[in-house]
């Protein structure tokens, strides 16, 4: 039987290779790493203009004159940092809104403690929200300002749309869950088994380091294995180096969630999905959709697998406007903030469609 | 010495002899004692002979010992100490057993899955999770282990004992949860391997070895991502780490019940003092807003 024919001395060959590409690599890394390295997040030069316990509301200094009416609230998660927002020169989504002239306004929810572990969704978006809105609408004396949501920010802007929709002009939401009833996404599968109200008793808030070990669990093979490999074939390159830092500075920065906020977001959203059947109750009033009338862009990733296109797509179908469109990014849940490619679909579309209804 | 008709000596007969010669030796401690404090042992208290309360605890301690060897050394007294002390043997072998009982049977799990190397491995598939040892484990402890951290306790800090049972059992029940949990996680790492052997001999004999050691790792990394893929979209793992989360969170609220036990003796206030007044405070802040708003509005 002729013995099957195995390539040993090229394997060989190519892992020698690589081994002295590796010294290489190594040799060079100390420079870097020991170096002057840039790794500052969010350096898009705002001020404070309004705080609330624990939560400020910043707006970014113009870069060029202001050329829409209207100003734009954009509100974040309150899971991980909106300083993704601005990551760096060249994948800032805020800085592609101040080059276009927006009048740009964003939150800031803090890093909550013990103490706020009694807030709820209501003081989130009845409370911190409803009164940054009224500050802003002050400050420029309109009524209505344009609101844009980013994730569970997504979700509170909708709840809030729908509550107060005397407030807001146009409705944006990115990668923002709204029906959670899916089986398309590991948290969906894995939220439906939790016993919230006991996580709650023993950990008072949802803490953060928690939440990051979940997220890392979604794929440890890419996430925990291969990232880390990528980095270290990459450890000589200032610029990767830079870029790699800066992301694990913003991915590992989680605050924690207020305990009765995590807790109506599983029961309500994840296990009960109250939200696209107009039942969920927030500050005692019933959060029906179809009250949100004024124009929606609903922006989603494709390969997003935090928030799937399962769970973002239908919130088009279910609102009353009759202005609304929805567009799906070939990209993950991050990537549509930060990848080069989607900074050309996304911020871009998003100025484009304000400007056509900014009268 | 006694003697039994063959000429050994039982242990008795032996035990009584040391029992003697200890009575005569704390009777003569005794009387050298009070032969050195100068003081009879009819003496009544005077004056100059008034005794320190030392030498009458020592006195009396020397006396009770006297007392004792003396009993000790009766025939019948070593027999019923036999007696009661051997049940003390028979509690011990029942928990050697258990002990034992339970060790034989998780070794029957490990002897079936050692049993089970070597035969061929399907991919994306997790056959019975190899959970079995664990569950093995935790119904010996649940069984065998567990009730004597339960026992109802007594006196004035029962609720003390009866809080440092209950986060000694939740400690246990984590530790056995998490070690399940976290090699159901190694699980997919240790199926990749196999099936990463298994895709390089088909390889092998179609002759289409890459040559590029990247390659490799690329492939084993989405056999891997496949397998984890598959293992967390199980409801068995959703159960799983469900419940590690549930016996973590137990363990999380014992011990904070048993920390608060021990900083109530300290000026720190706890957890749960905290939590009332921030509670408060959250009231007191909302009530405040709604009022002002009100106030605005007017």
């Amino acid at each position: 039987m002729a013995q099957p024919k195995i390539p040993v001395d090229l394997i060989l060959e190519k892992l020698a290779e690589d081994a002295e590409k590796a010294q290489e690599r190594a040799k060079k890394a100390p420079d870097v790493l020991l170096g002057p390295l840039n790794t500052d997040m969010a350096t898009t030069p705002s001020e404070i203009v309004y705080e609330e316990d624990r939560v400020k509301v910043r707006h970014y200094l113009p870069v060029t004159e202001t050329k829409f009416k209207t100003p734009l609230f954009v509100v974040y998660a309150l899971i991980n940092r909106e300083t993704m927002l601005d990551l760096q020169q060249g994948r800032s989504v805020v800085q592609n809104f101040l080059k276009e002239g927006i009048d740009l306004y964003m939150n800031d929810w803090g890093y909550p403690t013990r103490k706020d572990k009694f807030l709820t969704i209501d003081d989130h978006v009845n409370g911190y929200m409803d009164n940054a809105i009224d500050f802003i609408r002050r400050r420029h004396n309109i009524a209505k300002i344009n609101l844009m949501g980013i994730c569970i920010g997504g979700t509170f802007s909708v709840i809030y749309a729908a509550l107060h929709p005397e407030k807001i002009k146009n409705l944006i939401t990115t990668v923002t869950p709204f029906d959670f009833d899916t089986d398309t996404g590991l948290l969906h599968i894995w939220m439906k088994e939790i016993d919230v109200d006991k996580m709650m008793d023993a950990f008072g808030n949802m803490p953060g380091d928690l939440m990051n070990f979940g997220f890392l669990l979604l794929n440890p093979a890419r996430l925990v294995i291969d990232k880390y490999v990528g980095f270290t074939e990459n450890i000589d390159k200032k610029d990767f180096v830079e870029n790699f830092i800066r992301m694990e500075k913003w991915i590992f920065d989680s605050p924690d969630v207020p305990g009765e906020t995590f807790r109506q977001m599983i029961k309500d959203w994840y296990q009960k999905n109250l939200l696209i059947q107009n039942k969920m109750v927030v500050g005692g009033k019933r959060v029906d959709v179809k009250k949100i009338t004024m124009p929606l862009l609903n922006i989603f990733g494709e390969f997003d697998h935090l928030v799937p296109p399962a769970a973002a797509s239908p919130l088009a179908d279910a609102v009353g406007s009759k202005d609304t469109e929805t567009l799906c990014i070939p990209t993950g849940h991050i990537g549509i903030y930060v990848s080069s490619k989607s900074q050309k679909a996304f911020s871009p579309k998003i100025v484009r469609w304000l400007k056509e209804r900014d009268e | 010495m006694s003697q039994d008709k063959k000429g050994t000596i039982g242990p008795e007969s032996l035990l009584e002899a040391w029992m003697k010669s200890a009575a005569d030796f704390w009777g003569s401690m005794a009387r050298m004692w009070t032969g050195a404090s100068g003081i009879s042992e009819t003496s009544t208290t005077s004056k100059e002979g008034d005794k320190s309360r030392v030498q009458e605890s020592m006195e009396s301690a020397l006396k009770m010992w006297q007392t004792l060897s003396s009993t000790m050394g009766e025939p019948g007294a070593m027999d019923s100490l036999f007696q009661g002390t051997s049940a003390l043997p028979k509690i011990l072998m029942k928990m050697a057993q258990t002990g034992w009982d339970g060790y034989f049977h998780l070794q029957q799990q490990w002897l079936e899955r050692i049993g089970r190397i070597g035969q061929r491995t399907e991919a994306y598939k997790f056959e019975s999770l190899d959970q079995d040892a664990f569950k093995a484990w935790m119904e010996i402890y649940e069984k065998e282990f567990k009730q004597f951290l339960n026992i109802p306790q007594l006196g004035l800090t029962r609720f003390y004992q009866e809080r440092i049972g209950r986060f000694t059992d939740k400690f246990n029940l984590f530790q056995g949860a998490m070690a399940e949990f976290m090699y159901l996680v190694y699980l997919p790492m240790e199926k990749s391997f196999k099936v990463m052997q298994e895709k390089v001999e088909e390889l092998t004999k179609e002759e289409r070895l890459p040559e590029n050691p990247q390659d490799y790792y690329r492939m084993w990394l989405k056999i891997l991502e496949g397998h984890y893929m598959t293992l967390f979209k199980s409801p068995e793992y959703s159960q799983i780490q469900s419940k590690t989360l549930n016996v973590m969170e137990d363990f999380m609220i014992a011990r904070q019940e048993f920390l608060q036990d021990a900083l109530q003796s300290l000026p720190i206030p706890t957890n749960k003092d905290m939590d009332e007044l921030y509670k408060d405070l959250h009231h007191l802040k909302k009530k405040v807003r709604e009022l002002s708003k009100k106030v605005d509005k007017e």
